[in-house]
């Protein structure tokens, strides 16, 4: 059986009273496979951050369930055994008003077990971050890269990053993701970032999942969803206009197209063996799959509205 | 020396770009058989890639026999590595015969005579042919002069 470093079960989260009331999560079941990279990618609003406001029990869940390391964050004392093995960098870098150096030896303080004294040095050197530069002269990026120090140095778990990439030229995120495969994620250790950086994250992930209005669209291996998804173009008569695999059809004079969420192969031999003519079969990107995946959700909600 | 690219949009899985860039290396000889390659986690580190993908790829490489892996001790491009030595002839054939077909659909595509596709094919080899001979006397220039 694979462990989960984060698993949450039909978990619900509702902001405000009365006919006001948000759903900012709603009833989402998210599996972050122990060891891996996890890309959970969203929309602005499609209830990243309260996912994981929630698993560091920053947020109480209004129901369902959540395990982080196979503990429950909502409550002491098992937040504190939470707390212990988890990295965090918020979404708003605001950590405290401190500088760079300051931030680091506090939270050097708070996790005796786990901190390591190099690996501080490494990532303050990697991402040339300033370290006594008074807080309210830091740059926004500087302030994400005081945040990422902190937890990294802590060499926990799991370490979980709300949008680190904020604020960051292209070179510190190249360090970035260097410093994130090479001394985060071996030994079983788990990383989980939320961002809309999809092309980064299409390199250094294994799992990925799309979150939009609050739930999961599509949860899984990258390798296996990315080979899932094919964009597959027809000539023929009588094609079918929906099916089980079938994400989104277009079609002009000529041809019709087709985005395929699985087994693409099966639906271009079936298609073929009843006439039609395949004329061109391309894979797509994790960004061409994010697009259609909110497309298509947006317009079924405008039919049903 | 061994250097991988890696194309994030260019739709190809990237454990089967690493993989066709490594049987690339041997290809040309820039690779020669005893070499060892970089472990996976400093690979999927020096690409910024998840150290999973490159260890797929490895293994799929290794199952090939193009490179063997001596436990604890790194990894290898194997003795066989005149690439496809262990195959048997159908099995090229399947793996070769995708690339042909595209091949021939470019060519008809764009009018290009089948005389002057063969020319192409046929400059294409010697090229490869030249780039191992190079790379023969470059490495045995190499060792005389001592360390790299």
């Amino acid at each position: 059986m694979t462990a989960f470093a984060i698993q949450t079960h039909s978990l619900v989260k509702t902001y405000g009273l009365g006919s006001k009331q948000i759903r900012a999560v709603d009833g989402l079941s998210l599996n972050v496979p122990e060891g891996s990279i996890y890309g959970l990618l969203g929309r602005n609003s499609a209830g990243k951050t309260t996912t994981i406001r929630m698993a560091m029990g920053l947020a109480r869940p209004s129901s369902g369930e959540i395990k982080v390391l196979g503990f429950n964050p909502t409550d002491d004392p098992e937040r504190v055994i939470v707390l212990r093995q988890v990295g965090y960098v918020p979404e708003d870098k605001m950590l405290a008003s401190l500088s760079p150096r300051k931030l680091l030896e506090l939270n050097r303080s708070f996790y005796p077990a786990t901190w390591s004294d190099d690996l501080a040095r490494k990532v303050v050197k990697r991402l040339e971050l300033p370290l006594d530069t008074p807080y309210l002269k830091l740059s926004l990026g500087n302030k994400t890269k005081s945040a990422l120090a902190a937890a990294i140095a802590q060499h926990s778990r799991l370490l979980i990053l709300d949008e680190p990439t904020i604020g960051l030229d292209p070179v510190a995120l190249d360090e970035l993701l260097r410093l994130l495969v090479e001394d985060c994620s071996a030994d079983g250790r788990t990383i989980l970032l939320s961002t809309h950086q999809l092309a980064e994250i299409e390199q250094i992930a294994d799992h990925i999942g799309i979150m939009d209005h609050g739930r999961i669209l599509i949860e899984g291996p990258l390798d296996d969803i990315l080979s899932n998804f094919r964009r597959l173009t027809f000539t023929g008569a009588s094609l079918p206009l929906t099916g089980p695999s079938i994400l989104s059809v277009k079609s002009d004079a000529r041809a019709t197209q087709f985005i395929l969420q699985r087994d693409p192969e099966g639906f271009a031999q079936e298609l073929t063996r009843n006439g039609a003519t395949l004329i061109d079969s391309s894979p797509m990107s994790l960004n061409e799959i994010f697009l259609e995946l909110c497309r298509t959700t947006e317009s079924k909600e405008e039919v049903s509205a | 020396m061994l250097s991988l690219r890696i194309s994030a949009s260019s739709g190809v899985p990237v454990y089967l770009q690493i993989e066709q860039q490594i049987k690339q290396s041997i290809a040309s000889g820039v690779l020669c058989v005893g070499d060892s390659l970089p472990s996976t986690r400093r690979t999927a580190a020096d690409l910024r890639i998840n150290p999973n993908t490159v260890a797929r790829a490895f293994q799929n490489l290794e199952r090939e026999g193009v490179i063997r892996t001596v436990p604890g001790g790194g990894t290898y491009v194997a003795n066989f590595a005149a690439p496809g030595a262990g195959l048997l002839k159908a099995e090229k054939i399947r793996r070769l015969r995708p690339l042909a077909s595209q091949l021939a659909v470019e060519a008809s595509q764009l009018r290009f005579s089948p005389e002057d596709l063969h020319k192409l094919l046929d400059a294409a080899l010697l090229e490869l042919e030249k780039a191992r001979r190079a790379n023969k006397s470059d490495s045995s220039s190499g060792t005389q002069e001592g360390d790299r």
